[in-house]
């Protein structure tokens, strides 16, 4: 026998308690080299080693010290299979704050012991009661992975979320309410959006796993912030989640730092959920940029892995959906029904029951939606929900609850990133150009699939190059977000926008640089049913160049815009803008322009823009139509 | 997500023991309950648990370890019903409204109604709709289903479920 693995045990020994198998642990030890475990991609998953960004090592992404057994774990995996291989001896009793190391790493012994095969006799294994209970009481038989849809108006949800949902075995599709749902999360009360995109973009916040019952989720997503949920049931066999769930109880106690952009959510439940089969790289694509929908995709990807899809609507989406199926007069009865103005009995007398059935049903809905959402404008909401759910249930008829088409699924929309190549004239000069988004949608492009009215862009960029002059950026903009929500008798959302970045614009003095702006704004937005939309916001803006007058420009001003689909494919994009700067140069820009999109497939669109603009004193007129390819 | 971190906050000022005594779970289900000390029975614990309405907060913060009503994140099982109820008292009272609904047959799934009494429970629920919501709180709401099924000669074996 070589010298080397006794050496190794007794640098080991400190960390295995009294009765410890030496001899044994170092064949373990001896063995697990010869079959290079440590180099297995169930070790590399299992511990969640990344390369690194330099060089050729590697590193865990989780970050609390008791997720490695060897203080050098986190960068070298063979120490750390050979220090969980030495934990596993440790006599530690299981008490309700302490685990046995066989315990606290239950998805590794199973790995380990189905390669290196434990001698019972040599190496016994521990019962983990407190695991067994909660694997009991979760009685797993199917895993469902849920993508909550987009929520602007939380930084952290931008992008929407997912999580993993466990399905019982003795539960069917009416009662999912009932499963447990496991979410990754950072964990933390900042509240200003401003904060939490900072120190979320420096991995400031802890990322944690946790589980907890499925319908606080439902709760939490299609009531208070109505957003659509999607849910994707996963073809696991039953090892396969077997091993998730073991691996699952391995992360509960752990944590990482949470990175928006990569180390995300949706990251780490890939993270979560690759450990089901060796062959299974779900996070690979996603070192530099994970977004939810993205993960989503590359589940819906692996042959067979997604068994079906279910649709459950939110909250708004209900009522919209019931809204549609009143007339005008039913609809301003529901309204002030839910607003406490007209008892129900006189309000519906003499409608037959489905029809005051549907009206009831929409003003409760109605009254709870702006309980949820914070619009305390009855005196007391509970109260009026109660006697028009008493008024409802006197009523011998069934459920008026409609049947609500899902639309397209958020993996089946365009792809996330952008790229465009186009040729334009702009005063008589032609030129050509390549834009490049990298993220996420536009209210241009087409909404399937999406949150209409949420425009998401980040890092968009575009580079021109005029006839007789060298390529030059034209645009850099960072950020990019613009919400708009149409407004009706029943919903009230504010609309607003806001953007950060360098455009290329005239100046008085007759040059065309890059100038830093940042600007934003609120207003509101309103749809007809031709699923026209219009919108107007008022707007701040701030702009900075040395060629400026003072170097900087602040105004105010605003834009009026409609968005209209004369058919499936084509979508109209008109608008009007205006900015008076009053503070530093003066100067009055305007814009007025037609945009269109034709989509050709879902991941190619052709657009063609034109412009009539005044800025820097004078008037110019531009062009442009460009191929866009979604990837 | 934003409420966890003042969970473990929460969590942090109590010693682990103190989260961890789990031995009797009625009467000890999570840290609300401590405001309620002295009181027992379950009524009241379950009013401590929704003291600030969210109860999911301080009841489900804590994944890893026991805390009262949950281990590790699941709930026990004597407590199910219980928090089923609280955590859905609205989707419920709607669901009673028509009769129907996911919430209603989470509900008579959880209390263990069989497939041949669920048109009866269902019926039941929406007749006595008025009664079995005429309070807010989910200990009263529960004691009203209790009464509500005891009237009823085909569900009257389901109140030990309760």
């Amino acid at each position: 026998m070589p010298i080397w693995p006794l050496i190794l045990v007794a640098l080991l020994a400190p960390f295995t308690a009294f009765g410890a198998d030496d001899a044994y642990l170092a064949a373990l030890v001896a063995r697990s080299r010869e079959l290079r475990l440590a180099e297995r991609p169930e070790w590399r998953k299992l511990v969640h080693y990344e390369p690194d960004l330099i060089g050729s090592g590697l590193h865990g992404l989780l970050d609390n010290r008791g997720f490695y057994n060897s203080p050098e774990g986190k960068t070298r995996p063979q120490a750390e299979l050979e220090a969980t291989l030495a934990s596993f001896f440790s006599d530690v009793e299981e008490t309700p704050e302490r685990q046995n190391p066989q315990c606290a790493f239950i998805a590794r012994r199973a790995w380990l012991d189905e390669e290196l095969r434990f001698d019972r006799g040599r190496l016994p294994l521990r019962a983990c009661p407190r695991f067994r209970e909660w694997h009991a009481a979760l009685n797993a038989q199917r895993l469902t992975l849920v993508f909550a849809s987009a929520y602007l108006n939380n930084p952290s949800s931008m992008y929407g979320h997912t999580l993993l949902r466990i399905d019982a075995r003795d539960q069917d599709e009416r009662t999912r309410l009932l499963a447990y749902a496991v979410n990754s999360a950072a964990t933390t009360d900042e509240t200003n959006g401003l904060t939490f995109a900072i120190q979320g973009l420096i991995g400031g916040y802890p990322g944690t796993f946790s589980i907890l019952p499925y319908y606080l989720k439902v709760r939490e997503y299609s009531d208070m912030e109505n957003r659509d949920l999607w849910e994707y049931e996963l073809e696991l066999a039953p090892p396969e989640l077997e091993r998730v769930l073991l691996h699952l109880w391995e992360l509960l106690p752990a944590y990482y730092q949470y990175y928006f952009f990569d180390e995300n959510c949706s990251y780490h439940l890939l993270g979560l959920l690759q450990v089901a089969r060796p062959e299974l790289e779900l996070t690979a694509p996603f070192r530099w940029w994970a977004l939810p929908v993205d993960t989503v995709r590359a589940i819906t990807a692996e042959p067979g892995l997604v068994a079906r899809t279910v649709y459950r609507p939110a909250n708004a989406t209900i009522i919209g959906a019931r809204l549609n199926n009143l007339s005008e007069e039913e609809r301003s009865i529901a309204k002030n029904l839910s607003l406490g103005r007209a008892p129900s009995g006189e309000a519906l007398r003499g409608r037959p029951a489905p029809r005051a059935a549907a009206v009831l049903e929409t003003s409760y809905d109605y009254v709870n939606y702006r309980r949820a959402t914070g619009r305390p404008d009855v005196a007391d909401p509970a109260r009026l929900a109660r006697e028009l759910l008493v008024t409802r249930s006197q009523m011998d008829v069934p459920s008026q609850a409609p049947v609500i088409d899902p639309g397209t699924r958020p993996d089946q929309g365009h792809r996330t990133s952008r790229a465009g190549l186009g040729i334009g004239k702009r005063d008589g000069r032609a030129f050509q150009e390549l834009e490049l988004r990298p993220t996420y949608h536009d209210v241009i492009d087409a909404d399937a699939g999406y949150v209409r009215g949420a425009q998401i862009q980040f890092f968009d960029m575009a580079f021109r190059h005029y006839d007789e002059r060298a390529t030059r950026v034209e645009r850099f903009v960072p950020v990019d977000i613009l919400s708009l929500a149409p407004r009706d008798d029943f919903f009230q959302p504010r609309s607003w926008r806001v953007a950060g970045g360098w455009h290329r614009s005239f100046l008085k003095d007759g040059s065309e640089p890059l100038v830093a702006s940042l600007d934003g704004g609120a207003g509101a937005a309103w749809s007809s049913r031709g699923h026209a939309l219009f919108y107007t916001l008022g707007e701040a803006a701030m702009r900075a160049h040395h060629n400026l007058e003072h170097g900087y420009g602040i105004g105010a001003g605003g834009r009026v815009g409609a968005l209209v689909d004369p058919a499936p494919r084509w979508r109209l994009h008109a608008y009007a803008s205006g900015i008076n700067y009053f503070l530093g140069e003066s100067e009055q820009p305007r814009a007025l322009g037609l945009q269109q999109r034709f989509a050709v497939g879902r991941d190619r669109a052709l657009r063609l823009d034109v412009e009539r603009r005044r800025e820097g004193g004078r008037h110019f007129d531009s062009a442009s139509l460009s191929l866009q390819l979604y990837f | 997500m934003k409420k966890l971190l003042v969970v473990v906050s929460v969590a942090a000022l109590f010693p682990v023991t103190a989260m961890a005594a789990g031995e009797n779970n009625i009467g000890n289900c999570g840290w609300g309950s401590k405001l309620f000390d002295g009181q027992s029975g379950v009524a009241p614990q379950v009013l401590a648990v929704t003291t600030n309405g969210t109860f999911g907060n301080q009841t489900f913060g804590i994944t890893s370890g026991t805390s009262g009503c949950t281990q590790d994140g699941a709930v026990k099982s004597n407590w199910r019903t219980a928090l089923f109820i609280d955590g859905n008292r609205d989707a419920l009272a709607r669901d009673m409204s028509v009769g129907s609904g996911e919430a209603l047959d989470s509900l008579a799934h959880l209390m263990g109604v069989e497939a041949q009494d669920r048109v009866a429970f269902n019926r039941a629920a929406k007749d006595n709709m008025a009664r079995i919501f005429a309070k807010d709180a989910t200990p009263e709401i529960m004691a009203a289903l209790r009464q509500v099924l005891a009237d009823d000669a085909q569900l009257a074996r389901y109140t030990t479920a309760l």
